[in-house]
């Protein structure tokens, strides 16, 4: 020290600032080697991840393809979605941005708050949908405001499109984004929040293949969010094309006939009898699938409210989620069951009509008077008293046995969702239904032979039995998909390989094989020709040459006959042709029309009208005067057609 | 005898300390050019640092004790700025502190930067006479006083990161102005305990207000404060920063933490996370290096000075800049809140640019007259 330093050592108070100093900048050099060399490797990755953006391309759907495997019934084309991304949103409330947004694209606040809410609620979620299918002018305002919301972004994605007229709505189904609920579900594994999913119909069941792998662009943004680079590109792998049994000629004949019908409610359903694919499948009222994609706005969600609260229910696919007693047409199965467990033979198929019968205090009527006729007599006339006391003759556990024998008691298995069971009888179901006291009586089995009260089931079921019927007892698993094709390059690890039907219950065997015996079966078929052919309840659509084995029903809604207002009788026209060869098999309801005959028939002769232009490519023979019943083995032989279904078998 | 100053001067002049210096601010020029690779940031900060050495060399040339001797003149005049700053028109308003007079042609320029120096000056020269015994109360008060005027007007600017910087100048020079060890033991022990305790107080209280309480979460715990929020840029700052690895980051200039705005303010306050970024841990121990050699050079300067007020000034300097050093670096490391105090010789800015080149100048002046008495 060059001064005289008399204070309180100088010298080592200075030492003591130094030492300090050393102190604090040693300090943050420990502090730089933690953050550099510790924790480097980590806070890099931070900050390459936050410059980094993975902006999905969405992959379009797979089109869904009629049996042509040309025409489309659903596809994607491509729209440009607002939509705001999380990422970018900062510290900016999510639900502050509703109204401003709702003001500027014009889409419903309310419904975009909503939207908001629920979506931002997720902890998954990436980006909101602000508004679908911009307008050129909806993308200029959001490029021209991209300092005043960095978070929004225009993207192209794929819209699926349906049929405007609701045309094959309920196989088709539609799509809509996933919930919350379903993205738990273990099946939806590595969707996320805003994904778009089958949500009905053939979209729901094979969604795994017609969903496709979204591609990405990989972006570098600044802190706002805006892209400055692109590093690179992942093209999206579009879904599996499903090809469909659906024939668009009977499908569409089909809806007609039901469109046009009384009550314009009602199923039509067509199917190969010989390997389970259905050619057609209306049910009506439908809806417009478009309907789910416009959800987003004000008219869209009302029109959704109102389809929902129709009380028509449009929604419901009446062949495979509503049931109906079977009526008549219960007497098929009956009298199958009725042959091969020996309560009438084949030499001895007589049983009394008595114009009805009494059991007990009570008569349950026929409507006519047939004497003592056969089976095949029976059937033709649809003789309820016959069917009374084959009923009694084979007991509960005959009619029960049948049932389970046909598979009556479990669902078909078609490949749509929400299938419902049938009502089968038993005597649980009387315990069920009217207490635990209630007895199964011999009156009970009487209701239950002639397709009533505890016979409840679907359309689709109805008809793969009366399928089994008409190829001698094969009860193939009634399906819409006839092949997904495979995408992408075979052996690539991206590849999908394409595949056919399998049940989607992979223990059940398809078909299921019911042994009737030839002679037996021969016998029911005479009498079903003759309900169309013989004067029989159905023969106002004979086709000469073209033998249709049917047989009318008639759904008792409130008691048989009873109401002819709104609470009609459902109207049941089931039937399959050629009768000795068949080729197609077909289910009719008409809800609330009246009696079976009269309005379910009709309309399945158009359907066989147009299926005998396609096939015989000639115009399909009208009405003829009555003919001798043919034997099988002296029967016209029929040329085998060359059909697309007959290729198929 | 400016004859003979000069002759000596060749040999006196502390060349190390001097290219030392504008060694640190050729390094930070480079920083800020990586930093705002688009703005002319890097050119005005070399046309700073031409003033910058034309400053330090008036000062360096001329006698200090002359200097020193008229530092209240200094000071008022320091003052004055304070008070200009305040004026709407003159005073440029930028954050919400309004701590800048526009100087055309440079751009703005910090008066609190400036008034450091002077006030430096002004306590050297009230401590700086010769001393037999204990600091008084007397003393210490008036100490405290000259440090409160400038202060109370920073204050008024709403620029509390200043006020910071200010503190240890005083506190250096009572230290060495022979206060009470019992006094300077007691302060560190109160602090201490007090600290904490009066931080849980106010959070009670609600003294301490939710967002200051929240700047406070920010440094205990920068992980998992509120990242898009306010602990966005002690959050950005630590990335770039743990980015920089051993040798600086790959990333790419065009794709780096601050030419895509991440990190905020990246070629004043953050000047040293741009550089920890492009330079890794190498670079950035290669500067605290640099910074450690400048300070002891200047601490050694000291303890060579002629008189006490010689050492104080440089004390009083070296104070200020360790301060500066230490809260600049550790907000940016995620060690401090975040305060807007500029790196010494790192940060873009003119003002402080210039003041360290003047305190640096001051040391030299020093040493070259340790011979003269």
């Amino acid at each position: 020290m060059k001064f005289e330093d008399t204070s309180q050592n100088l010298r080592s108070r200075l030492w003591i600032v130094q030492s300090l100093i050393l102190l604090m900048l040693a300090l943050l050099g420990v502090r730089l080697y933690y953050l550099q060399l510790v924790r480097g490797q980590y806070y890099a990755e931070i900050a390459q991840n936050q410059r980094i953006r993975l902006l999905p391309i969405p992959a379009p759907r797979g089109d869904i393809l009629a049996n042509d495997g040309k025409t489309a019934l659903a596809n994607s084309s491509p729209i440009y979605n607002v939509i705001l991304s999380r990422e970018d949103l900062r510290d900016r409330k999510l639900i502050s941005l509703a109204k401003p947004l709702a003001e500027a694209l014009a889409v419903d606040g309310d419904i975009l708050l909503d939207r908001f809410e629920q979506i931002g609620s997720q902890p998954a979620f990436e980006s909101i949908l602000v508004k679908q299918d911009a307008s050129p002018g909806d993308i200029a305002w959001v490029e021209a405001h991209e300092l005043e919301f960095p978070e929004l972004r225009v993207e192209q994605q794929p819209q699926r499109r349906y049929p405007a007229n609701g045309m094959l709505a309920h196989v088709l189904g539609y799509v809509g984004e996933i919930s919350p609920e379903q993205l738990k579900q273990p099946n939806y594994k590595g969707l996320k929040p805003g994904d778009v999913i089958g949500l009905s119909g053939l979209e729901q069941t094979y969604d795994d293949y017609l969903r496709g792998k979204d591609g990405y662009r990989k972006v570098i943004v600044d802190s706002r969010g805006r892209i400055q680079d692109e590093i690179e590109t992942i093209a999206p792998q579009p879904g599996q094309d499903l090809v469909t049994t659906i024939d668009l000629d009977l499908q569409n004949v089909a809806e007609e006939q039901l469109r046009t019908s009384v009550t314009q409610r009602g199923v039509i359903a067509v199917m190969n009898p010989n390997n389970g694919e259905v050619l057609a499948l209306a049910s009506a009222p439908t809806f417009d699938p478009n309907l789910f994609s416009r959800i987003g706005t004000k008219e869209g969600r009302a029109e959704y409210v109102a389809v929902l609260n129709d009380p028509q229910k449009p929604l419901i696919n009446r062949a495979v989620q509503s049931r109906y007693p079977p009526g008549s047409t219960w007497k098929i199965p009956m009298a199958v069951a009725g042959l091969e467990q020996g309560a009438i033979t084949l030499d001895d198929s007589n049983l009394v009509c008595g114009g009805g019968i009494m059991v007990g205090n009570k008569f349950t009527r026929c409507m006519g008077n047939h004497g003592t006729p056969d089976l095949k007599t029976a059937i033709t006339k649809s003789c309820d008293g016959y069917f009374y006391r084959l009923g009694l003759k084979m007991g509960l556990d005959g009619i029960m046995t049948m049932i389970d024998e046909f598979d009556l008691n479990k669902r078909t298995g078609i490949d749509l969702p929400n299938e419902v069971l049938n009502m089968t009888p038993s005597r649980e179901l009387k315990k069920r239904t009217q207490g635990e006291n209630a007895e199964w009586k011999d009156i009970d089995t009487v209701y239950a032979s002639f397709g009533q009260v505890y016979d409840v089931i679907t359309p689709i079921a109805l008809l793969r039995t009366i399928a089994a019927v008409a190829n001698g007892g094969k009860l193939y698993v009634p399906h819409l998909l006839k092949e997904l094709k495979p995408v992408g390059e075979a052996g690539a690890p991206d590849y999908r390989p394409g595949r056919s039907f399998q049940p989607l219950d992979s223990t059940r065997p398809n078909p299921k094989v019911l042994p009737i015996p030839e002679d037996m079966h021969h016998l029911v078929v005479e009498g079903m020709w003759g309900v169309v052919n013989n004067g029989g309840t159905g023969a106002a659509i004979r086709m000469a040459g073209f033998d249709i084995a049917g047989k009318t029903g008639t759904a008792q809604v409130v008691g048989l006959g009873k109401d002819v207002g709104k609470n009609k009788d459902h109207s049941w026209f089931v039937s399959y042709a050629p009768a000795y060869q068949p080729e197609i098999a077909l289910v009719a309801l008409i809800e609330n029309s009246g009696f079976g005959g009269q309005h379910a028939a009709p309309a399945v002769r158009r359907v066989y009208d147009v299926y005998y232009r396609k096939t015989r490519n000639a115009e399909p023979p009208g009405a003829l005067p009555v003919a001798k019943t043919p034997k099988p083995e002296n029967k016209i032989p029929v040329k085998k057609p060359e059909t697309q279904i007959a290729k198929n078998q | 005898m400016v004859a003979m100053i000069q002759k000596r001067g060749l040999r006196d002049f502390d060349w190390l300390l001097a290219f030392l210096a504008i060694g640190i601010v050729g390094f930070g020029t480079l920083q800020i050019r990586n930093a705002q690779p688009t703005e002319n940031y890097w050119v005005k900060q070399l046309i700073g640092l031409g003033i910058a050495i034309v400053a330090m060399l008036l000062v360096a040339l001329n006698d200090y004790r002359k200097l020193i001797n008229i530092a209240p003149a200094f000071y008022l005049f320091g003052l004055v700025l304070l008070v200009i700053v305040l004026i709407p028109g003159i005073g440029l308003r930028i954050n919400g502190q309004r701590a800048w007079i526009k100087v055309p042609g440079i751009g703005q320029f910090q008066p609190s930067e400036f008034v450091k120096v002077t006030t430096a000056m002004m306590l050297a020269r009230y401590f700086g006479k010769h001393r037999d015994g204990v600091l008084t109360l007397k003393e210490m008060a008036i100490g405290g006083l000259i440090l409160a005027l400038p202060i109370f007007l920073i204050l008024l600017e709403h620029d509390v990161g200043s006020v910071l910087t200010y503190l240890p100048i005083l506190a250096i020079v009572l230290f060495l102005s022979a206060i009470r060890m019992r006094y300077v033991v007691g302060a560190v022990v109160l602090g201490v305990l007090l600290l904490p305790a009066a931080y849980w107080v106010g959070v009670k209280t609600h003294l301490v207000k939710n967002y200051q309480q929240e700047r406070i979460n920010v440094i205990l715990d920068p992980e998992n404060a509120d990242r898009r929020g306010f602990g966005y840029n002690t959050w950005q700052s630590i990335l770039t920063v743990g980015e920089g690895g051993l040798l600086g980051a790959d990333t790419s200039a065009a794709h780096s933490q601050s030419s895509l705005k991440f990190l905020p303010e990246p070629h004043t306050d953050f000047i040293f996370a741009v550089t920890a970024g492009n330079a890794g841990f190498v670079g950035c121990i290669l500067v605290l290096l640099a910074y450690v050699i400048l300070l002891s050079r200047l601490i050694a300067g000291a303890k060579r000075a002629p008189d006490r007020m010689g050492m104080l000034v440089i004390m009083a300097i070296v104070g200020g800049l360790t301060c500066q050093i230490f809260i600049n670096i550790g907000m940016e490391l995620g060690l401090l809140p975040v305060i807007g105090v500029p790196l010494p010789l790192m940060s873009a800015g003119l003002a402080s640019l210039i003041a360290t080149f003047i305190a640096i100048g001051f040391a030299i002046s020093v040493q070259l007259r340790r011979f003269v008495n």
